[in-house]
């Protein structure tokens, strides 16, 4: 018999538990109070054990993807317990495989591989729904097989029902599927799975904006003799083996910035009521990763050279677009800089990376003609520009502050030599 | 005013198990059934957390490292007294005759449950073989409850105690101050046991009270105040012997204070790696109340490593036998929702009745539950 073990309530109340590590693998014989999983919850970390002896047939969540109480985890064929695996026995059948061929009384559920919300039913087939929703199905003549719950383990609700028997007769079904789903669907449509590394994402972006209020100023820089400055930085980083790009000096710009403009460098500490002004300046800097938006932080930039950051900012984007950065060099950033310039755009609304207080949006070169100022009077000369977006915490500081912080970082890019100072 | 300086933890045994001549007042085979149950209280605790990580059972309260408080004392009481204990007080229980398949029967609330499903899990009560009223979860309410009981048996000329159970946390309730006001006032006979350890959940005992111990307490409210080392299994047992005997010839009340430590959450739904220093469970660790008793019961030669082994494979195989059949055991039946109320069942619940019959026999029994908490 396969057993599937759904994610059970271990806290008294907690709505979903992020999967840690499983601490078995696929065809795996396990005892009974044999660990299995380690769980997180709101409350605490956890091993769960495995509730009868058996084989484990398959995992139905990723490590680090957060599951609701209730959805299957993991199915468990209990009639093979102490046997030796069949995944071996059949020469390394894979034990994907091996789950589709195993009968599972249950449709997808919350985690499972389709993704498509269906409707709960108990092995049975009777469908979940609370006690006033099955009254009020009766009298509206509702068939509760045909009802989508929006529920816990979407169990149906009496306002699905009501919804349901309010929906044209003909088209009860898809209505009310999209009702659930909250968008209709069409043939070419595609749905994936909200889970994983962009969820973490989405949950970072919207605590973000639904907290700091942020105001966003743009600048434009002239970074004409910054291009010439770094082709020369460029080939003398050759010869140690260092790439050096436009972000070095933008960091040491950024950190002699903040050395000035304190305010913008730290966090605000909710619990203890006070703002966080940093000594150090650790940037996190947002890359571009096949599995979506990291940021990895740059510790103490205020006291590197710009060819120190070079090396040490290459061989950090790399370890992180390979997925070998380590957590906590995702933390503690006391200001970030987003890098869209190789891509496009003029300039952006960049979002802070919370809790930082400010974010720097850098944007691609551009060769204009421009305005330069010479004893000889004014003159049009070809010259190339960058544009610089700052978004700032505004419960933290005013938009003065973020102009100047701006300003001072145009006057130090457009003479790279301040650099130095 | 002078301060009052409490004294040092009331002790029987060294640490090395080296008890001096005193006379535990127990036989051989009563110390080795109060070392078994200690080793159950372990296996119940172990074998409950693992049901309730596997989603089996809905809730569990670990008893690791207090245990000595619960048998110590119970070992004190008789069948006859009453006992009003706290949530880690089924050592007591088992002590007097209670076997773990009818906790089980609670743990997963089924038809064999003494509540008949109708109470949560850990929240055990006995009527056979002793008095062991209903855990309850609000905290302190049963102190006023213990007193009132042991006033009625004052009254009737009975020859019984109560025995009332509660943590350092129980100190701050309401019902702490009017039940010792009370039983002061009456002189009532009833022994207040506070289980002192160290935590009520994650606040610890220093932020709980200004006052030097908890056993102080009793001078305010008349009453005689003891504290006792609580994993010194025969320290507690006679703290609550002498305690008894004062109730018992009229003496009045006792404030005991057990002084131990809770080794492990306060339930199974809070981390205490979040908040118990580490360095002072290691510090506790060696005063272990099971194998502090373990090396008592060596130093008068009833005890081995293989006694331990034995028992420990035995407690184990009826807790883990007591938690299969349970799990078996069929859910109460629907009428209990109705019954045991009112003697003559009102006509709106006679008919809420009829009408939850009817729909069960329609739709089949109602599903068991989805891994949610059974609350």
């Amino acid at each position: 018999m396969t057993l599937e073990f759904k994610l059970p309530d271990i806290g008294e109340g907690t709505a979903e538990g992020e999967i840690v590590k499983w601490l078995v693998s696929v065809g795996d014989t396990v005892a009974e109070h044999q660990p299995v999983v380690e769980v997180m919850t709101d409350k605490a970390t956890v091993e769960i054990p495995a509730p009868a002896p058996g084989r484990i047939v398959s995992f139905l969540a990723e490590e680090g993807e957060t599951v609701p109480v209730g959805s299957v985890i993991f199915h468990l064929d209990t009639d093979s317990a102490g046997d030796p695996a069949p995944a071996e026995a059949a020469g390394g059948e894979s034990a994907r495989t091996q789950a589709a061929h195993t009968p599972v009384a249950v449709v997808a559920g919350p985690s499972g591989d389709s993704g498509v919300v269906a409707p709960a039913r108990k092995p049975t087939g009777r469908t979940l729904a609370v006690p006033s929703a099955r009254r009020v199905a009766r009298e509206l003549g509702v068939d509760l097989s045909q009802v989508v719950g929006s529920g816990r383990n979407g169990i149906v609700r009496r306002v699905d029902v009501e919804q349901m028997a309010k929906a044209g007769a003909g088209e009860q079904v898809a209505q009310s599927c999209a009702t659930a789903s909250g968008a209709a669907s069409g043939a070419g449509d595609q749905r994936i799975p909200f889970r994983g590394v962009r969820r973490k994402i989405a949950e970072a972006m919207s605590r973000s904006v639904y907290t700091i209020p942020h105001f966003t100023v743009v600048e434009e820089v002239d970074i004409t003799d910054l291009v010439t400055v770094r082709t020369k930085a460029k080939a003398l980083g050759e010869e140690q083996g260092i790439k050096v790009t436009f972000m070095p000096f933008i960091m040491k710009a950024v950190a002699l910035g903040l050395a000035r403009h304190p305010m913008l460098n730290g966090h605000l500490d909710e619990e203890a009521g006070e703002i966080v002004q940093r000594g150090d300046v650790n940037l996190g800097i947002a890359t571009d990763t096949p599995n979506g938006l990291i940021v990895p932080v740059v510790r103490g930039v205020q006291s590197q050279t710009v060819m120190q950051l070079a090396g040490q900012l290459g061989e950090l984007a790399e370890r992180t677009r390979a997925g070998r950065v380590k957590a906590e060099e995702l933390r503690d950033s006391t200001f970030s800089i987003t890098n869209a310039g190789a891509i496009g755009g003029t300039l952006a609304t960049p979002i802070i990376n919370f809790p930082d207080i400010a974010i720097l949006g850098v944007h691609r070169i551009v060769k204009r003609p421009g305005v330069v100022e010479t004893p000889e009077g004014d003159k049009i000369e070809v010259r190339q520009y960058m544009n610089f977006s700052l978004s700032v915490d505004h419960r933290l500081a005013d938009g003065a502050d973020g102009a100047r912080f701006l300003a001072y970082l145009r006057q130090l890019l457009e003479a790279p030599g301040l650099l130095a100072l | 005013m002078t301060p009052i300086s409490p004294p040092e933890p009331f002790t029987v045994t060294t640490l090395e198990g080296a008890a001096a001549g005193h006379d535990p007042g127990l036989q051989p085979d009563e110390l080795i059934h109060a070392y078994r149950t200690l080793l159950t209280v372990r296996a119940f605790d172990e074998v409950c957390m693992k049901l309730q990580r596997s989603g089996r059972i809905g809730f569990s309260i670990p008893n690791r490292g207090i245990e000595a408080v619960s048998v110590g004392a119970a070992s004190a009481l008789d069948k006859s007294d009453w006992i009003f204990p706290s949530y880690r007080d089924f050592g007591m229980a088992l002590y007097h005759g209670v076997r773990p398949l009818e906790m089980m029967h609670n743990m997963f609330g089924n038809g064999a449950d003494a509540a008949k499903g109708r109470q949560m899990s850990v929240h055990f009560s006995f009527v056979e073989p002793l008095h062991f009223v209903s855990i309850s979860s609000p905290i302190g309410t049963h102190l006023p409850q213990a007193v009132g009981a042991a006033r009625a048996f004052q009254m009737r000329g009975e020859d019984r105690v109560c025995l009332a159970s509660f943590g350092d946390g129980g100190t701050s309730s309401l019902g702490f101050h009017s039940a010792l006001n009370f039983a002061g006032v009456w002189r009532a006979p009833v022994i207040f046991l506070c289980q002192n350890n160290g935590w009520a959940i994650s606040c610890p005992s220093a932020k709980q009270t200004a006052s030097e111990s908890y056993a102080v307490k009793a001078q305010a409210y008349g009453i005689e105040g003891v504290l006792v080392e609580g994993n010194d299994l025969l320290a507690v047992r006679e703290a609550t012997r002498q305690a008894v005997e004062r109730a018992r010839s009229g003496g009045g009340a006792t404030l005991i204070e057990a002084r131990t430590y809770r080794m492990g959450g306060h339930s199974t739904s809070d981390d205490p790696k979040r908040y118990v220093p580490a360095a002072e469970l290691e510090a506790w660790e060696c005063k272990d109340p099971v194998r502090w008793f373990e090396r008592y019961l060596a130093g008068v030669e009833l005890w081995d490593e293989g006694l331990r082994e034995r028992l420990e494979a035995e407690v184990m195989a009826e807790v883990d036998g007591a938690a299969k059949e349970a799990e078996q055991t069929p859910a109460p039946g629907l009428e209990t929702i109705f019954s045991d109320v009112y003697r003559d069942l009102p006509t709106h619940l006679r008919r809420q009745g009829q009408e939850s019959f009817e729909m069960a026999q329609r739709l089949g029994d109602p599903a068991a539950g989805d891994g949610a908490f059974p609350l």
